[in-house]
């Protein structure tokens, strides 16, 4: 006799039941980016329609990966096959955002390397007050290293099964990031040029404005796993939740650094 | 005949060696202001400088430049 179980399959992949989140996200992406057009444009209604378009984007996703939990963690079915194509598939993703970034650093030297005559083929062009790097930058360089550092030591807490270092470890994270945050708004805020201010402002505030952007994803994705691991959904063994947190928050690290370095210290006095 | 005779104009600089010669233009602008800055308004070596950039800039771009450091809002250096 056999079971009607989907276990009963001859192949260790998962095939996903029919979902409607795939069309749901889809149909929420119209009224965030038609909403984003029109706000860039002053229009008011942009404003609302961003913000329910975002709103539908941000359930429908956690509607999608709560799916994913339930059949990983309460249903088994990402056998060791699965999470490969996951970690494969991850590390792809990382790697179309690396090149995403790259696309912002290449417009970034393509203007710093050979600065317009008509601003005056100089770098900074005169008279933009520049963050100093040595300050809240380099801080801000230090509070996401030690982050990094506190990640893999919550990682290596969940390899080990000790399950209350892990919950401290990705709580220092978290609140590493959380700084990092509010450092970086104070700096937008308090800043004495804005994305307008030519060149130099598009670069900077672009660059570092999908660089916060990321940030604030990745410490979301932290804090996930910081309830997650409380639920009890990890163990020392499969764990790739975490394993993904962890890789995205140490790119958002390197991207930093890359800021830093050519941004903040090199794009500088 | 002997003006014609001795016309010139700006040497070969090997800093700018494609055909577009912006830079090179407002190169030796600069330079002009900054050997006058840095050796006094009347130095006769800031000359050639001098006649070097009024050769290769156009004139409107001269005439800019120079409005714009009247006004105090030129944005090269010196």
């Amino acid at each position: 006799m056999t079971n009607n179980s989907c276990l009963d399959r001859r192949h260790p992949y998962h095939l996903v039941d029919p979902s409607p989140w795939p069309i749901t996200l889809s149909f929420a992406s119209v009224p965030t980016t038609v909403g984003g057009v029109l706000a860039f444009h002053s229009i008011r209604a942009g404003g609302l329609l961003l913000g329910s378009g975002l709103g539908m984007l941000l359930y429908t996703l956690f509607l999608w990966w709560r799916d994913v939990i339930r059949e990983s963690t309460y249903a088994g079915l990402h056998s060791a096959c699965v999470h490969q194509g996951h970690r494969y598939g991850f590390l792809m993703f990382i790697a179309s955002e690396v090149m995403f970034f790259i696309a912002f650093f290449w417009a970034f030297f393509h203007s710093a390397l050979g600065p317009a005559v008509e601003s005056g083929a100089i770098w900074p062009p005169h008279g933009l007050m520049v963050p100093d790097p040595w300050g809240i930058p380099f801080l801000n360089t230090l509070i996401l290293l030690g982050s990094g550092a506190s990640v893999t030591w919550a990682h290596h807490a969940l390899f080990a099964g000790s399950e209350k270092a892990a919950v401290n470890a990705l709580a220092v994270t978290i609140w590493l990031a959380l700084l990092f945050v509010l450092l970086q708004a104070m700096e937008y805020r308090d800043a004495p040029f804005t994305m307008s201010d030519g060149i130099y402002g598009s670069t900077f505030f672009v660059a570092t404005g999908f660089h916060g952007v990321h940030v604030i994803i990745g410490t979301i994705f932290l804090i996930c796993c910081a309830i997650r691991h409380y639920l009890g959904h990890f163990t020392p063994t499969h764990h790739f939740g975490f394993e993904a947190a962890a890789w995205y928050w140490h790119f958002v690290d390197v991207v930093w650094l890359f800021l830093f370095v050519s941004i903040y210290w090199w794009g500088g006095h | 005949v002997e003006d014609v005779l001795n016309t010139k104009t700006a040497p070969f600089d090997i800093r700018f060696p494609s055909t577009n010669q912006t830079k090179h233009c407002y190169t030796r602008y600069i330079e002009y202001h900054k050997c006058r800055k840095e050796r006094g308004p009347d130095a006769p070596e800031c000359d050639k400088y001098a006649r070097y950039y009024r050769s290769l800039c156009p004139s409107e771009w001269i005439e800019r430049w120079n409005e714009q450091r009247e006004m105090g809002v030129f944005p090269g250096p010196y």
